[in-house]
């Protein structure tokens, strides 16, 4: 299992959307950075490098990150139906859950590995604002932006990497459900497209009040959620990843390649 | 037949309504080079899944080195195969780093082991090249590398001779007729049927996921036929001979199988010395492609020239 999970992180970092993920997400805090315009068309003056991963995370977690982590965990398993080399793997000894078990904890992680990428680069993009304390807020804790007061720079930090912590978990699920997708059609494009699709449908249900908590995608906005509604979100996220994870394996053990 | 190296037991594969595989049953020794033939849609390639286990039968089993593979997934240890055409690597890898990916996934194989099957397929000094910019000849070369890795007792390919150039060809030919003989079962599915004559032990003719016909080759290649002054006498003289495995007549011929090509010599003495005069004496050429088609016509009720 630990041979394979070395060559399915290979996998990935060879994965062009991950290639194209990283540029779009090194880009982003730089545009929040450097853009001259932000005051005019936001009304709020950048005045702190925290803040810069904070709304990198903010304007991305809608529908970009999202888009990125489906898009790479379909190719995961996509890919290998494009070059045929599922067969070859299966070939050897190994089982088809280790195989799909080694795919799935690589879409788990991703959004992880992406965050924390993003949230390397914002901080790095923010250092002509500096990195001392602040009149304000990180745009991830409470008060928003605005602040309630002054800010060090050690909470800042705990404020960005809690919620970036939270956004890469209720990113999981949707990493697993396009991995999920994937494994029904052996198709990227049409594992990515349905995640997307099911997630905009979810968007869509909030006209029905009773669901909206027990909707993915009404969780995306969890990291700037009060703490007190975090234990639910988690494990909400819990069941949605190990449902979607414990499909995507029974799927693939009945599957004829 | 004693052991079986490879077996199936009324295997059967339906897609939905549809039957792809039929009630199909037959067994390879070891050391045998075993063919599935037929038309496009006979089938062969879902045998080809269902015994690597790739695919799952409605019904019946496979079983390999005596093992069903279904319960006994560490077997594929011991199991080579190729079973896309062209065989599939990742192309952004070089042919060597592949090999090297099938080692580990594998379990690892000698040192050494890799190098090796480079070279028994010629393919040193392309090791090094990405797969993606492999010729199809090549990547079905490496394909056979791959599946050698762990010195299988079982060779399973799916078309081996897709895409392949002649010295290519070659290459894989002699590579398989080496591991057979050092008693490694080989099964391969083709079209090719000049290749199956060539150097295959027995042949199997699928159509519409049936087994429709197995022809013993062994039995047709050192076949010769003779014209003799007593046709009865002959024969009892050579079924005598260790040299002759078979003999038989038909007609005014006596028609008989060696066991060994170079005994050909001694078949002159030994009428000679029963007293019967040797007028002629000819190979008695199996042809293949004819007995393929009149097999194949005769199944689907049409003339042997319909069939490709």
């Amino acid at each position: 299992m630990r041979a394979l999970l070395s060559i399915e992180f290979g996998k990935l970092l060879r994965l062009s959307s991950l290639r194209f993920s990283l540029v779009l997400l090194a880009l982003f805090p730089a545009i929040w950075a450097f853009a001259p315009g932000v005051a005019e068309i936001y009304g709020f003056f950048v005045i702190s490098a925290y803040q810069v991963p904070a709304l990198a995370l903010l304007t991305t977690m809608e529908f970009l990150l999202p888009l990125l982590v489906a898009i790479a965990s379909a190719e995961l398993l996509g890919l290998e139906r494009t070059f045929g080399t599922i067969s070859t793997v299966l070939l050897r000894p190994v089982t088809r859950s280790q195989f799909i078990a080694a795919k799935l904890i690589v879409a788990t992680v991703y959004p992880f590995l992406l965050l924390a990428f993003m949230l390397a680069v914002g901080l790095i993009s923010g250092f002509p604002f500096g990195y001392g304390s602040f009149l304000g807020g990180t745009g991830l804790g409470a008060g928003g932006l605005p602040g309630e007061g002054l800010i060090t720079p050690g909470a800042a930090l705990l404020e960005l990497l809690r919620g970036y912590l939270i956004a890469a978990c209720s990113l999981v699920p949707i990493s697993l459900l396009a991995l999920l997708f994937t494994v029904v059609w052996m198709n990227a494009a049409g594992g990515a497209l349905a995640t997307l699709g099911v997630l905009i449908t979810m968007q869509l249900m909030v006209v029905f009040p009773g669901l909206e908590r027990f909707l993915l995608s009404a969780q995306l906005s969890a990291y700037v959620q009060p703490v007190a509604d975090l234990g639910w979100v988690l494990a909400l996220l819990a069941v949605y990843s190990a449902a979607f994870a414990a499909t995507a394996v029974v799927l693939f053990e009945r599957k004829d390649f | 037949m004693a052991s079986a190296a490879i077996e199936t037991r009324q295997l059967s594969k339906h897609y939905g309504q549809r039957p792809v595989v039929r009630d199909l049953s037959f067994r390879v020794a070891p050391g045998e080079v075993y063919a599935l033939v037929g038309p496009n849609g006979a089938g062969k390639t879902t045998v080809i899944r269902l015994l690597t286990g790739l695919a799952f039968p409605t019904a019946g089993s496979v079983y390999l080195l005596g093992l069903d593979l279904l319960k006994n997934p560490a077997i594929r240890r011991r199991i080579g195969a190729v079973v896309e055409a062209p065989a599939a690597f990742y192309p952004y890898l070089s042919g060597r780093a592949n090999l090297a990916l099938h080692a580990r996934l594998a379990g690892g194989v000698s040192e050494g082991r890799i190098a090796e099957v480079l070279r028994l397929l010629e393919l040193e000094t392309s090791a090094e090249r990405k797969v993606g910019v492999y010729s199809l000849g090549m990547r079905q070369r490496l394909g056979v590398a791959a599946a050698l890795l762990t010195q299988p007792e079982v060779l399973i390919l799916d078309e081996p001779a897709s895409g392949m150039d002649p010295l290519s060809l070659h290459v894989v030919h002699r590579v398989l007729r080496e591991a057979a003989s050092m008693g490694t079962a080989v099964l391969l599915s083709t079209h090719h049927l000049d290749e199956v004559a060539a150097y295959c032990s027995r042949v199997a003719i699928l159509e519409e996921g049936q087994l429709i016909d197995e022809v013993n080759l062994l039995d047709r290649r050192d076949r010769y036929r003779a014209q003799v002054s007593d046709v009865r006498r002959a024969q009892l003289a050579l079924k005598t001979q260790p040299f002759i495995r078979h003999a038989g007549t038909r007609g005014d011929e006596v028609v008989f199988i060696l066991e060994d090509s170079a005994a050909l010599g001694r078949v002159a003495g030994a009428l000679v010395a029963a007293g019967v005069e040797l007028l002629g004496l000819a190979r008695d050429n199996f042809d293949l492609r004819a007995y393929y088609r009149e097999r194949v016509s005769a199944k689907r009720g049409v003339a042997p020239e319909e069939v490709a």
